[in-house]
């Protein structure tokens, strides 16, 4: 298993799916976005690309020692 | 000499004596009054500071000094950079409430003090999260080849004002393929220099991670005259390399002894009229092998997560404040991004480094690969959607699907101009090279354009008046 957004059978018996507005509806208030009706439809559009973006990530293993590319050199 | 001279010809009739920088820079003032309006690539024309700058130019070869590589060679930039005393808009309409500039982006100050003339700034997709040429402010900057096609964005203006000969040098930005795409569509050189390479200091940001500069031109050449003049450290820009300068001029004509290049397959495959663009090129360049990135599909993905969550981190209090005032595409993917879980970016950014070291792996075999540098020619302007593998998909943000995972790991490209045989318009080619490879890339740049398999005419409507 790679992550909860594989389409496998095992993941999808074990999490509910995605559900973009529930995201928006949590996530909004938290970082003070006004949501507007009329932003909905897109938001969750890209969300969705998103997590699709995301699952095709996860496919990759990456060793535990795997630095991230940014480095900070003060 | 033309009204559509190239760079390095100005110059040189700069300094021969043929022609004062005043009279250069007054005829591309009156081009741009002139053409503008049909291809909509400026959003501002700096005519005192550039007739001021002309004349500094004059003064200098009158009293006996070398003005610069670059003498009186008029140029402008995307407006995301700094133009001292001008608001940087950086395609938007919430940003025209900023004041102006103080100073010049620092790529605009390498350029000038080489003698080059600053005339204006240029059309851009909304904050650069962009690859059509479209503004939902501004009006679209146009594909001087064909007016009712996409110029390609988001540095669509950059690659209109060349195209349409109103400068002979552009600036622009390049985070996920912006200055490949356009210069793709429009029919020109483009250089993407590897990451770190050039300054980005005095220029509005779109995703740290991943930003680019780099010019557009309608030579090798004179991309190399610029990138040279381009150089240089500057500590204002956090990213940038301390690696010395290493000028391409000098030698872009010399071929490079027992060069390997390969062609990319898998996923830079394309459909068979992206196919014969590359193989044009690389029946050209005897490039008769093939190499095959690894996990390309995840690495392009890596980036679109980066690009989504920083973008919205850098936009969140305009989010928050004035949502209605962005481009509604734009602000809903920022809007999204600004929700991702942090994870996820995390992720992503480890996958770039890893995905790095398997990349530079197939350097030890090639000293140069060339792919697609988009899917299609230029679309329709206005057109959302278009066939992918045989699949109708969202246009917008597909449209980088080539140029993408290359600037996720910050590979020099340049990007060279195809025209087959009785064709409308152009589509371009990446020749992507191992960090600081840029001499590679231009050379072989320059070999295609000596041996007229690449070229990169002004538009039709557009010569000389």
């Amino acid at each position: 298993m790679t992550g909860p957004l594989d389409s496998g059978a095992t993941d999808t018996m074990a999490y509910k799916p995605f559900d973009a507005d529930l995201l928006i509806d949590a996530s909004a208030p938290l970082l003070h976005l006004r949501i507007e009706p009329e932003f909905r439809a897109g938001i969750k559009l890209n969300l969705k690309t998103a997590s699709k973006m995301a699952a095709l990530v996860e496919q990759i293993r990456l060793a535990d020692d795997t630095e991230p590319a940014p480095v900070y050199r003060p | 000499m033309k009204a559509t001279a190239t760079a390095s010809e100005i110059a040189a009739a700069v300094k021969a004596g043929e022609i004062k920088a005043r009279q250069v820079v007054a005829v591309a003032l009156k081009r741009i009054e002139a053409h503008n309006p049909m291809v909509g690539a400026f959003t501002d024309v700096t005519v005192t500071r550039a007739l001021e700058q002309a004349d500094r130019v004059d003064d200098k070869l009158a009293a006996g000094i070398d003005p610069g590589p670059l003498a009186g060679v008029p140029f402008a930039v995307k407006n995301l950079f700094d133009i001292k005393g001008v608001v940087t808009r950086a395609g938007s309409r919430i940003n025209r409430a900023n004041p102006p500039a103080e100073h010049d982006a620092t790529l605009i100050q390498r350029l000038e003090a080489a003698g080059a003339v600053l005339v204006g700034g240029l059309n851009m997709g909304e904050y650069a999260y962009d690859f059509t040429g479209e503004n939902a402010h501004d009006g679209a900057s146009r594909n001087p080849h064909a007016l009712d096609h996409m110029s390609g964005g988001s540095s669509g203006g950059s690659a209109a004002a060349v195209a349409a000969g109103l400068v002979p040098l552009t600036l622009g930005s390049d985070t996920n393929g912006s200055i490949r795409v356009p210069a793709s569509f429009c029919g020109l050189f483009g250089l993407k220099p590897t990451y770190g390479r050039l300054s980005r200091a005095h220029s509005f940001p779109f995703v740290a991670s991943l930003d680019h500069l780099g010019p557009f031109a309608r030579s090798a050449r004179d991309l190399a005259l610029a990138y040279d003049a381009m150089q240089g450290f500057d500590e204002a820009d956090p990213a940038q390399s301390k690696r010395a300068s290493e000028p391409t001029l000098a030698r872009i004509t010399h071929p490079v002894p027992g060069i390997r290049i390969a062609v990319a397959d898998g996923y830079f495959t394309g459909d068979a009229e992206t196919q014969a663009h590359v193989r044009h090129v690389a029946r050209a360049l005897d490039a008769a092998h093939t190499v095959r990135f690894p996990d390309v599909q995840a690495a392009r993905a890596a980036a679109y997560l980066i690009t989504m969550a920083e973008g919205a981190a850098l936009h969140l209090d305009r989010l928050r404040d004035r949502p209605e005032d962005f481009d509604p595409e734009v602000r809903d993917r920022l809007l999204a991004g600004a929700m991702l879980p942090a994870v996820w970016v995390e992720k992503a950014q480890k996958l770039r480094r890893a995905w790095r070291e398997k990349v530079l792996a197939l350097f030890d075999g090639v000293d140069a690969i060339l792919a697609p540098a988009t899917p299609m020619k230029a679309p329709l302007l206005g057109q959302k959607t278009a066939k992918f593998g045989g699949v109708e998909m969202p246009l917008r943000p597909n449209i980088g699907i080539f140029t993408q995972p290359i600037s996720f790991i910050g590979l020099p490209v340049a990007a060279v101009p195809v025209w087959l045989d009785g064709a409308e318009l152009p589509m371009g080619v990446q020749v992507i090279a191992a960090p600081w490879r840029e001499n590679i890339c231009l050379r072989i740049a320059h070999q295609l354009e000596a041996a007229g398999v690449c070229r990169a005419p002004v538009a039709r409507g557009f010569a000389d008046d």
